[in-house]
């Protein structure tokens, strides 16, 4: 008798993400977790222009004004999150930090294809994640770096109809 | 609420009638064809995206499932109306996407292929246009919705 497919067993490892989730302008967002090294509050963090910490300097970044999002960062969960990537280091205000989670590979979406020009470089994806959307950044565009992503029209491939195309993982 | 059902659709081989559905969005009438609406059901609440895509905004969660959605009412400048408000399932070429739409529940019309006349859409993409009740009705192509437009009457 023949093996066919692919049969998934519990014991077979699962390939997973890490992410630190905020909360912002009402929408949620996950940064990869790789890059988090510090989340600081408001007091610890201070007012200035640049974050100090462990004897690296975080330039603060507005995401939520690159996001064009109205966000409340006077509340008491506000944090900063200090991320690094291999060569930028950034200070980033969010209104509340959900929680670090897991997320099998295989539930990071796509962004839809309806959605087609720069947030296409904002985010890698989106997971569904304890009944939220959750959005996947790009860290380098957050942090303000270029990504060396432009946005692509998508108009430019036609693609027949998808049923579901949103079901279609990996997408982190 | 209202599910098109690939089996009671018309065939496309002969183009003499189509199946619309008629929907109010603002209170003006539009049709679209069955075989482009995946469903119509009650509208629950969208959750903003931020976006530069013109009207696409925000995303809807069915069940397991998120799709974009495209704000049609605001495309038209105008605000959907009664309550509780409803939702269409257009099948996009992209992927299915969320209308929100009138309260008015939606009407399945056969129109003839030669009473369709181009387009009537203006700016919108659409099939064309057709006189249902009295009325001039757009038969938008939501295959196509926030592409550019291109007009198509196929009789």
């Amino acid at each position: 008798m023949g093996l066919r497919g692919r049969h998934n067993s519990p014991n077979m490892p699962v390939e997973t993400a890490s992410f630190l989730v905020v909360r912002l302008g009402g929408s949620y967002f996950a940064l990869p977790a790789a890059g988090v090294r510090g989340l600081l509050t408001q007091a610890e963090a201070g007012y200035e222009q640049v974050v100090t910490a462990m004897g690296t300097v975080y330039q603060l970044t507005d995401l939520a004004q690159r996001l064009s999002v109205v966000a409340d960062l006077s509340g008491p969960y506000m944090r900063m999150v200090l991320y690094s990537t291999e060569r930028i280091h950034g200070a980033i205000r969010v209104e509340q930090v959900v929680g670090l989670v897991e997320v099998a590979r295989k539930d990071c979406l796509p962004l839809p294809l309806q959605f087609q020009r720069d947030e296409r470089s904002w985010f890698g994806g989106m997971v569904l994640y304890a009944d939220l959307l959750v959005l996947i950044l790009n860290p380098l565009w957050a942090l303000g770096e270029s990504p060396g992503v432009t946005a692509v029209s998508v108009w430019q491939a036609e693609q027949p109809i998808a049923e579901t195309p949103i079901t279609v993982g990996g997408s982190c | 609420m209202l599910r098109a059902a690939r089996g009671q659709q018309q065939a496309h081989g002969t183009k003499r009638s189509w199946h619309v559905v008629v929907f109010s969005v603002g209170g003006m009438k539009f049709a679209a064809r069955t075989e482009e609406v995946v469903e119509v059901s009650p509208w629950t609440e969208a959750i903003p995206v931020p976006s530069r895509t013109p009207f696409v905004k925000a995303m809807m969660k069915r069940n397991n499932h998120v799709m974009p959605v495209y704000d049609f009412a605001a495309r038209l400048s105008c605000t959907v109306q009664g309550s509780p408000l409803l939702c269409l399932v257009a099948r996009h070429l992209d992927g299915p996407l969320a209308i929100c739409i009138d309260a008015d529940v939606p009407s399945i019309e056969t129109v003839e292929g030669t009473s369709i006349r181009p387009n009537g859409g203006g700016d919108i993409e659409s099939l064309g246009s057709v006189t249902i009740g009295g009325h001039e009705v757009v038969i938008l192509a939501l295959q196509r919705l926030g592409r550019p437009t291109q007009d198509t009457v196929t009789r």
